[in-house]
């Protein structure tokens, strides 16, 4: 695995229920930098960081992901999250009965450098929900329960920036977002980026949250597999175009190949 | 000694399914503690004497009359039977249910009907151990205040019978604490008995903070009359056993009853309980509403019937519950029951019973809270709303010891 890699994703098959979804995927996020993956709905963008964090639905026919020096692919999910891997979901659950203010507490818990005592942790907490316009009010009622889309992606956005990992994937964070609630997402994650250097994988099939973000490389996913990897500059060119054009290359590809 | 057939429901369902009451059993070398067991605070301006309760009651009887229109198997029915203008086989067969229903409806007023959910043997049990009632009466538009801690006390029967008279437009906030601030075993135990006349408005907030080594009982029943309004706070927190009853008679059109339930159970605890409201009165409106976490290998059971008796037209009753079952090694059961001999009433129940769900799990995994913290996280949540809503310092303190249990530092995550 390269040196420099803090992700890196090497030859991934996955499947669910026995049908193959992710083909062969090959992918490295160093550290520090920010990554874009984009591509068609079910192109298996979300797939992937879903089995980057060890979701148990899937199962991985071949292939290994190391982070951060170490081979995972084994590991659980609490176990990769607590090694610094973050993943924010599309639609995050609900937890009833669980107030968000003890969820957060409970997700802090025992990771060195960022457990605190109960007055740090509000003031910390309260610090973080100003910044993301939230209003402290959430903070005792059942974690997502009656929460507003735009309110869900905040919360992920809070604890973005309490648990400060190493790497996160933001997976469609600005899906179903009005200007202003993205205006909060985009905020979130530039300060995430700045307080801890952070490296990001932004899952997204639009260029909009990423009009504010200084981004090191974009892959574009087509039916489970990894189709191109590019600069910044691919960005712009897709949002002029779309994903056609690799769609067609990868029926062509797939055609060649049988 | 064991008590048998206690919090049994009014319309028992298939024996098999072993819900339809539950047993206690005592142990005979508990003694009454007696009085040193029982605080009363806020009451001076309100106390009453022993029989004012029953005298209430009495009172209630005159305003309500047993009472009855004719359907079938009822009075006039086996009038005609016994007339020989009816042969016995025209009489529609009544189960021993039914009967009894009949027989409350037909014969029994407000005294005679009132009861206190947990069953009548279990009903003296307390007044027995508790030996002297503590009797609160309120005059008509008095406001007051009131709490009653029952404290365990090691190897004996902490118990307390509490008797309130709300007067007509009178207003009580009531508090009721079963606690254990010291080591030991035994049983702390409440009976509650309350009228409320017209227009009165009772809030009773009932909070269990028991250790494991000991029992809780607590049982209470309550006469609502004309527009009288009664709110019922349950939060039942610990105790190895504990033990719930609640009968609620609402007489006077117009009354309304709510019963919130807040309950936990951890390890091998087991949790029982039993409410039951009869709504006689026009208009008349009742809700129950319990909210639950089972960790571990406990055990619930959770009984509550509505009876929406002949002739409460436009009245409305409601019971709902949501459990969730943090472990697999649970024991959950759920019996809501809608009666109805009325025809233009409105009986809604619904039960969400749920296991912590796959992708809850996965959630908090990345997070990084495993699947036995999150378990954990479940409880403790639970106990920290309780602690939030605590209705004073001491009842608080129960709670946090609790915590502390469970929590290392429960008491300064929560400060």
């Amino acid at each position: 695995m390269p040196d420099t890699a803090l992700l890196h994703v090497e030859n991934l098959t996955a499947s669910v229920e026995e049908k193959t979804i992710l083909h062969q995927v090959n992918l490295d996020v160093p550290a520090g930098e920010t990554h874009v993956l984009m591509g068609p709905n079910g192109a298996g963008k979300s797939t992937l960081g879903h089995l980057v964090m060890g979701d148990p639905v899937y199962t991985v026919n071949d292939g290994r992901i190391f982070f951060d020096g170490e081979d995972v692919t084994d590991l659980t999910t609490d176990k990769r999250s607590r090694a610094g891997l973050f993943l924010s979901f599309q639609a995050p659950v609900e937890i009833p009965g669980v107030p968000l203010s003890s969820f957060l507490r409970a997700s802090i818990a025992g990771r060195p450098g960022l457990e605190m005592k109960g007055k740090e942790f509000r003031r910390r907490v309260k610090e973080l929900a100003a910044e993301l316009d939230m209003d402290t009010a959430y903070l005792n009622r059942e974690l997502g329960v009656g929460f507003s889309g735009g309110e869900k992606k905040k919360v992920e956005m809070l604890q973005l920036l309490l648990l400060q990992p190493k790497l996160a994937i933001l997976d469609e964070t600005d899906s179903g977002l009005d200007v202003d609630a993205l205006s909060v997402v985009s905020r979130g994650m530039d300060a995430y980026r700045k307080s801890c250097n952070g490296s990001m994988l932004i899952i997204t099939h639009n260029t909009r949250i990423l009009e504010h973000l200084s981004v090191d490389r974009v892959h574009v996913m087509v039916k489970g597999h990894v189709v191109r990897t590019d600069d910044a500059s691919l960005i712009p060119w897709i949002d002029e175009n779309g994903f056609e054009s690799f769609e067609r290359e990868a029926a062509n590809a797939a055609a060649n190949a049988q | 000694m064991k008590i048998e057939n206690l919090n049994a429901m009014p319309a028992p369902t298939w024996s098999w399914l072993k819900m339809n009451s539950t047993s206690l059993e005592i142990d005979p070398e508990l003694a009454p503690a007696g009085a040193a067991a029982v605080e009363v605070e806020g009451a001076d301006a309100c106390r009453g004497n022993d029989g004012d309760f029953e005298a209430a009651l009495k009172l209630a009887d005159s305003r309500f009359p047993a009472r009855r229109a004719a359907a079938p198997g009822d009075a006039s029915d086996r009038e005609r039977v016994d007339a020989g203008n009816l042969d016995q086989l025209d009489v529609p067969a009544l189960s021993t249910y039914q009967t009894q229903a009949v027989h409350l409806e037909e014969k029994c007023g407000p005294a005679e009907s009132f009861s206190h959910g947990c069953g009548s043997e279990t009903a003296n049990y307390l007044r027995s151990v508790a030996q002297m009632p503590v009797v609160l009466k309120l005059a008509p538009y008095q406001k007051e205040c009131v709490t009653v801690r029952i404290n365990g006390v090691d190897g004996a029967i902490s118990a307390a019978d509490i008797q309130v008279i709300a007067g007509e437009h009178a207003e009580l906030d009531f508090i009721v604490a079963l606690d254990s601030p010291v080591i030991g075993t035994g049983l702390v135990g409440s009976l509650l008995s309350v009228v409320a006349a017209e227009q009165a408005r009772v809030n009773v907030t009932c909070v269990q903070t028991l250790d494991d080594s000991w029992t809780a009982l607590d049982a209470s029943g309550f006469f609502l009359d004309e527009g009288a309004r009664v709110h019922v706070q349950h939060t039942v927190l610990g105790a190895g056993k504990s033990v719930t009853g609640l009968a609620s008679e609402l007489w006077g059109d117009t009354s309304k009853i709510s019963v919130d339930t807040d309950y936990l159970a951890a390890r091998d605890q087991s949790r029982d309980f039993n409410y039951s409201i009869r709504q006689l009165g026009r208009k008349t409106e009742s809700n129950m509403d319990a909210n639950g976490v089972l960790t571990g290998a406990s055990k619930k059971v959770l009984r509550g019937t509505i009876d929406l008796v002949h002739g409460c037209r436009g009245s409305e009753g409601t019971e709902r519950e949501s459990v969730l079952l943090a472990n697999k090694g649970v024991d959950n059961k759920t019996v809501p029951v809608i009666l109805c001999d009325e025809d233009d009433v409105a009986g809604n129940h619904g039960a969400t019973i749920g296991h912590v769900r796959d992708e809850q799990l996965f959630y908090m995994a990345c997070r990084g809270i495993s699947a036995e913290e999150a378990e954990q996280l479940f409880i403790t949540a639970k106990l920290e709303n309780a602690a939030i809503t605590a209705p004073d310092e001491r009842i608080r303190a129960g709670i946090v010891r609790l915590g502390n249990k469970l929590v290392s530092n429960f008491e300064e995550e929560i400060a």
